[in-house]
């Protein structure tokens, strides 16, 4: 039922109406009159009956942003979502995809029940179990895995799981209680490339955009006002700082996103070139001199040569003649921007007080897309723009302590197949260097190539056929793994394949701690508390796991997520002493009210204490201080060649003393903000922010055009369009197509046109539109399903119930199409990222 | 918007699902504090053109808020282009009820105007002025309000709208004698349920850009009166309101330094098909 007017409601309506028609004396309105503040939110009512909703703070969980949040609840259905108006990180506001919350719980072609495949693998019967069947079911496959000690034969694939989801379910039970380590995640195919760039650049990941305090925003490839990792703590902050400051913004995207279009200026751009522009904007800012002043400042702490000890004057040198044939008038053949404009841009950015330089997929997905990473990076220090008010920044999120698992339940073998960690097969078309977020689109095809084969694959907030490239590649390897299990709220194209599928609640029927960045860089705790129970027999994949874990005799000292939660937040210091987990159930979010926005933490200096505690050497070849005892070196290991060592890192030494700088994570970087990679030249890659085209591109043909795809603020990647409120909204994504490339293939907009590439083809229809640039073709990638219900593909799921009055109200026939149909999977060479934006294809008028 | 069609509004009235009535109204329900002092607001929304980002939060906010039948919208934000690439330009026009005053000296909307039932409710007093509720009608802080309790049918309302915000709600049935088979007639209401209780609009509290921004006019110290101090929008309608032509005289107002509004193209032949608010 999607009215909010429930019977009981329509009685008592009903009651008071009547009353209301019968008196007919003059009454008085009780509407407000006079002087009176209205407040933002935090409350809400029943248009229909005027009665309070009931209102449960908790969090969001359509995006990974993962805002503070309020639940209205209202005759015990919930009904609206809102911001918790007291967060520091999203101040009130939600996106549209988060106030479509109530439809993920109520859609009427949700999995509530557990159910057992009985027909041939993705017929579609099924019978309901119950869930003590389900349990002992996983239980007899799961228990001989692990007694014969091969529990890495439990292949886990998750896609969102974070914070408490992912210490409960992950660090306690599977790793921690059942043993496997063959648990890849998704990170890969969204912006692991990233994130590995940051960590050989500057340690752990996570850049924050200081939009509040900045005079300048570069943005390449980032859709940051419709969607974005950070979304809501971000994007409106931007939105003001343009207009309330008049901050100047610019947008480099080869499409017309809505950031482009609030944007300044919109420059656009030739899909994967944006790394040639960058490094073009370095060039200028080196042979213009604008280094100087605060980009040299900050120079001390980066590295730019093969010589840690280099002096200012070298590094500059060195990047100098890197860059000197990166020219703009070389950048602008590349990229088909204007040089006149690349330099232009290089100037504003490098003089401006402050300048934040944003990157995002647009410049990550690509084969290309670690270099871009790394070429921002050279631009952002030489002009002294990282990690300082208004530039780009380590982010900081919410530390919470957690109870560990029972030493009785250790696993005594903790192993893992390599499908989790990537191809490590030299010349595998899959291969990469540094996968250091796994490389989730390689792990059927590794199973395909017997690299390591699982007895039982499940996933959890995951679709394996339907996220990752070549999607009819997966389905056929998926058949082929003997045993195949989700946990899922929505019938899709992956768990119609199953054996078995456990009803997973809703975010907005379970409990977390959250920890996502806050874009004041101070960190704010904020809970997911249920503001409904699970509805069906649903279940958290996370209590799950702690009946899983107690069945084989493994239990995870805690009997459910909420009470892990509501154990956490008693531990954390600050929080236990603000009150705990009642306070934060009471409040949803807290902050530590003493705490100042932290920028610039490199600047700290490593105590003598520290730097001559035992165990700590000193590294020549890099520098660094680090802790060679405690990380068991052998005999001559050093800190480059030592597993492991940067976990023992203590410092960095510059000049005569000792700086924290940027802390390794993940890879042995040294302490510097290395724009000259050891770790990269190791490996046989051009130490240095480097242009290469991806190979493709280099031979296209004059038929040829780049498939670029997108995501839309009113859908949330894969996982939304059972939401009807938002499927509503958009429903079909037409392939957007320039007037002059349409044009030249006779195709006028609206018409059907066939989009080919090397492994498949695709139809929809054209939209030729002045808002994309020549030799492209733009489509997004939230529809064209199989499966997921009336809503989103026009089928019914096994199991969905004809009980939304909305059901009658569809008014639309259209369900897109799919670009992953025709994407390969594919890898960045370097970091494992999936090159969404890179293929190459042909179009037609069908 | 292409080959989408919404069923009419007479196919609407066909598939009569079975519903319940609602009254959008709520004032007679709430509770006795805050009464009404001398002075009465007027109730006004202003959108600043520069902020919306064109996310449609608004539009699913109200969804929630009211559970909105799919196929009808309270408010939309449109999309509008020009100029060819590289030089394209999109804008965002968020769309609402305007909760118009009318044509002065009439100061009835054309909603209220062709009313049968704007009179046929209960005799009420706000602050020191008596008005009456009825099928739609004016409260004197400005809101269009409507008591489906006391509408026959007639969507006269619904042609008298220029802006094509109303439309028949398959989710509302009527109650009056012989019209139990028929269905209402839905719009924004400015959440005065909501404003009546001391908090903003449902689509203001949760716009991204907080480009919508509610309050009093006729308090000096509210959010949109300031604006309207800073951008003189009540003294040029013309520019600062949608469709001034037809001299509703909206109090929704725009900022709109860029022209949009001018070169807005409501489709007024099909301005309910227009009031769709799909994402492009």
């Amino acid at each position: 039922m999607s009215v909010k007017i429930t019977r009981r409601n329509f009685v008592k309506l009903g009651i008071a109406s009547s009353a209301l028609i019968a008196s007919g004396k003059l009454s008085e309105s009780q509407a407000l009159a006079g002087s009176i503040k209205l407040e933002y939110g935090g409350k809400d009512f029943s248009p229909a009956t005027g009665v309070e909703r009931k209102a449960v703070p908790t969090a969001c969980w359509s995006c990974v942003t993962r805002c503070a949040a309020m639940g209205f609840v209202e005759d015990g259905r919930l009904v609206k979502m809102e911001s918790n108006p007291k967060s520091i990180r999203t101040q009130g506001l939600m996106c549209s995809k988060g106030q479509s919350g109530p439809n993920d719980v109520y859609f009427p072609d949700r999995i509530l029940y557990p159910m057992k495949r009985v027909g041939e693998r993705g017929d579609g019967k099924w019978k309901r179990i119950s869930w003590d069947e389900a349990l002992d079911e996983m239980v007899s496959v799961l228990k001989p895995l692990r007694d014969a000690g091969t529990p890495e034969k439990l292949c886990f694939h998750y896609g969102r799981m974070k914070a408490s989801s992912s210490k409960l379910i992950k660090s306690l039970f599977l790793n921690g209680a059942y043993g496997t380590k063959t648990l890849p995640g998704h990170t890969s195919i969204c912006e692991g490339g990233k994130w590995t760039a940051h960590e050989l650049v500057w340690g752990g990941h996570f850049d924050n955009w200081d939009f509040d305090n900045t005079d300048y925003v570069l943005n390449f490839g980032s859709n940051v006002l419709e969607t974005h990792t950070n979304h809501i703590p971000c994007g409106p902050r931007l939105i003001r700082a343009k207009v309330d400051r008049g901050v100047k913004v610019v947008t480099f995207d080869v499409r017309l996103s809505n950031t482009a279009a609030k944007s300044d200026e919109w420059v656009p751009v030739k899909p994967g070139t944006d790394v040639a522009v960058l490094l073009a904007m370095c060039n200028v800012v080196l042979n213009k001199g604008l280094y100087k002043g605060k980009g040299e400042a900050f120079m001390k702490f980066v590295k730019a040569t093969k010589n840690h000890d280099a002096s200012f004057a070298d590094k500059i040198a060195t990047l100098k003649k890197h860059c000197a044939d990166y020219t703009p008038a070389w950048a602008s053949k590349i990229s088909t921007v204007p040089a006149s404009k690349i330099e232009q841009l290089a100037v504003e950015f490098a003089t401006a007080k402050s300048a934040c330089l944003v990157t995002y997929r647009g410049v990550a997905a690509h084969h290309n897309g670690n270099e871009g990473e790394r070429a921002a990076f050279m631009l952002a220090s030489l002009t002294g723009n990282v990690d300082n008010p208004g530039g780009r920044t380590k982010a900081v999120g919410a530390s919470v302590k957690y109870p560990h698992l029972p030493k009785s339940s250790k696993a005594k073998v903790t192993k893992g197949l390599n499908i989790a960690k990537g191809s490590t097969k030299k010349g595998n078309p899959l291969y990469s260097s540094f996968p250091s977020h796994g490389c989730c689109q390689a792990v059927l095809k590794m199973i395909e190539e017997e690299q390591g084969v699982p007895d039982v694959y499940m996933w959890y907030c995951y679709n394996p056929v339907y996220v990752n490239g070549n999607f009819a590649e997966n389905k056929k390897i998926l058949r082929t793994i003997k045993h195949l299990w989700c946990s899922n709220i929505v019938y899709d194209e992956s768990s119609k394949h199953c054996d078995l599928i456990i009803p997973d609640a809703t975010y907005l029927e379970r409990w977390d701690w959250e920890d996502m960045v806050d874009p004041n860089n101070i960190g704010e705790q904020y809970i997911r508390q249920a503001c409904v129970k699970p509805l069906g027999e649903a279940r958290d994949m996370g209590d799950v796991a702690c009946q899983l874990a107690e069945k084989m005799g493994i239990p995870l000292g805690v009997s459910s997520k909420e009470e892990f939660v509501k154990k956490s937040y008693d531990m954390t210091p600050g929080v236990k002493e603000a009150g705990g987990a009642a306070m934060m159930i009471r409040e949803g979010v807290w902050h530590d009210p003493n705490q100042k926005p932290i920028f610039m933490r490199y600047k700290n200096k490593i105590s003598a204490d520290k730097v001559n505690a035992d165990g700590v050497v000193y590294d020549e070849a890099t520098g660094v201080y680090w802790n060679a005892k405690k990380a068991h070196v052998k005999d001559g290991g050093t800190y480059e060649n030592t597993k492991n060592s940067y976990k023992y890192y203590v410092g960095q030494k510059i000049g005569d003393e000792v700086f924290e700088v940027f802390k390794p994570d993940k890879l042995p970087k040294s302490g510097y903000l290395e724009l000259y990679s050891q770790q990269m030249e190791r490996k046989g890659h051009a130490p240095l922010p480097t242009y290469y085209a991806d190979p493709a591109h280099d031979s296209m043909g004059p038929d040829d055009l780049i498939l670029t795809t997108y995501k839309v603020a009113v859908h949330i990647h894969s996982r939304s369009t059972h939401r009807k409120w938002l499927t509503e909204l958009y429903h079909d994504n037409p392939g957007w197509i320039n007037p002059k490339t349409a044009a030249a293939r006779g195709i006028k907009d609206g018409d059907k046109i066939k989009v080919k590439s090397k492994i498949s083809t695709i139809t929809t229809t054209a939209k030729v539109t002045e808002k994309i640039g020549p030799g492209i073709i733009a489509i997004s990638y939230h529809l064209g399903r199989e499966e997921s219900g009336r809503y989103a593909s026009g089928k019914k799921s096994p199991g969905g119930n004809d009980n939304d009055p909305d059901l009658k109200n569809i008014w639309w026939t259209e369900h897109g199409v799919h670009p992953n149909h025709i994407i390969p999977n594919s890898v960045d060479p370097v970091n494992g990222q999936q090159c969404w934006m890179d293929t190459v294809v042909q179009v037609a008028k069908a | 918007m292409s080959n989408k069609e919404i069923k009419s509004r007479r196919d609407a009235l066909k598939t009569g699902a079975a519903v319940v009535a609602t009254v959008v109204a709520t004032a007679g329900l709430l509770p006795k504090n805050a009464l009404a002092a001398s002075d009465n607001p007027r109730w006004a929304m202003v959108v600043d053109l520069r902020k919306c980002t064109g996310c449609r939060a608004c539009t699913i906010a109200c969804k929630a808020e009211y559970g909105v039948a799919l196929g009808r919208f309270n408010t939309v934000v449109k999309n509008v282009e020009f100029n060819k690439f590289p030089d394209t330009e999109k804008h965002f026009v968020p769309r609402l009820c305007n909760n118009c005053a009318g044509e002065q000296g009439k100061d009835v909307p054309p909603c209220v105007e062709k009313c049968p039932q704007a009179k046929a409710g209960k005799r009420m007093k706000l602050g020191k002025e008596r008005y009456r509720t009825g099928a739609t009608y004016k409260r004197p802080d400005g809101m269009i309000l409507m008591d489906m309790s006391l509408c026959i049918g007639c969507y006269k309302c619904i042609d008298a709208c220029p802006y094509g915000v109303r439309s028949i709600d398959p989710f509302v049935k009527l109650t009056l004698p012989n019209r139990e088979k028929d269905l209402g007639v839905g719009k924004c209401t400015f959440c005065a349920h909501r404003v009546d209780q001391g908090i903003v609009p449902a689509c203001v509290n949760t716009c991204e850009g907080r480009a919508r921004v509610f309050g009093d006019l006729n308090n000096p110290d509210s959010p949109v009166a300031k604006l309207d101090k800073e951008f003189n929008l009540t003294g040029t309608k013309n520019k600062s309101t949608m469709l001034p032509g037809e001299k509703t005289d909206p109090h929704v107002f725009y900022i709109d330094p860029d022209n949009i509004l001018a070169r807005y193209k409501l489709n007024k032949e099909n301005k309910q098909q227009e009031f769709i608010g799909t994402f492009e």
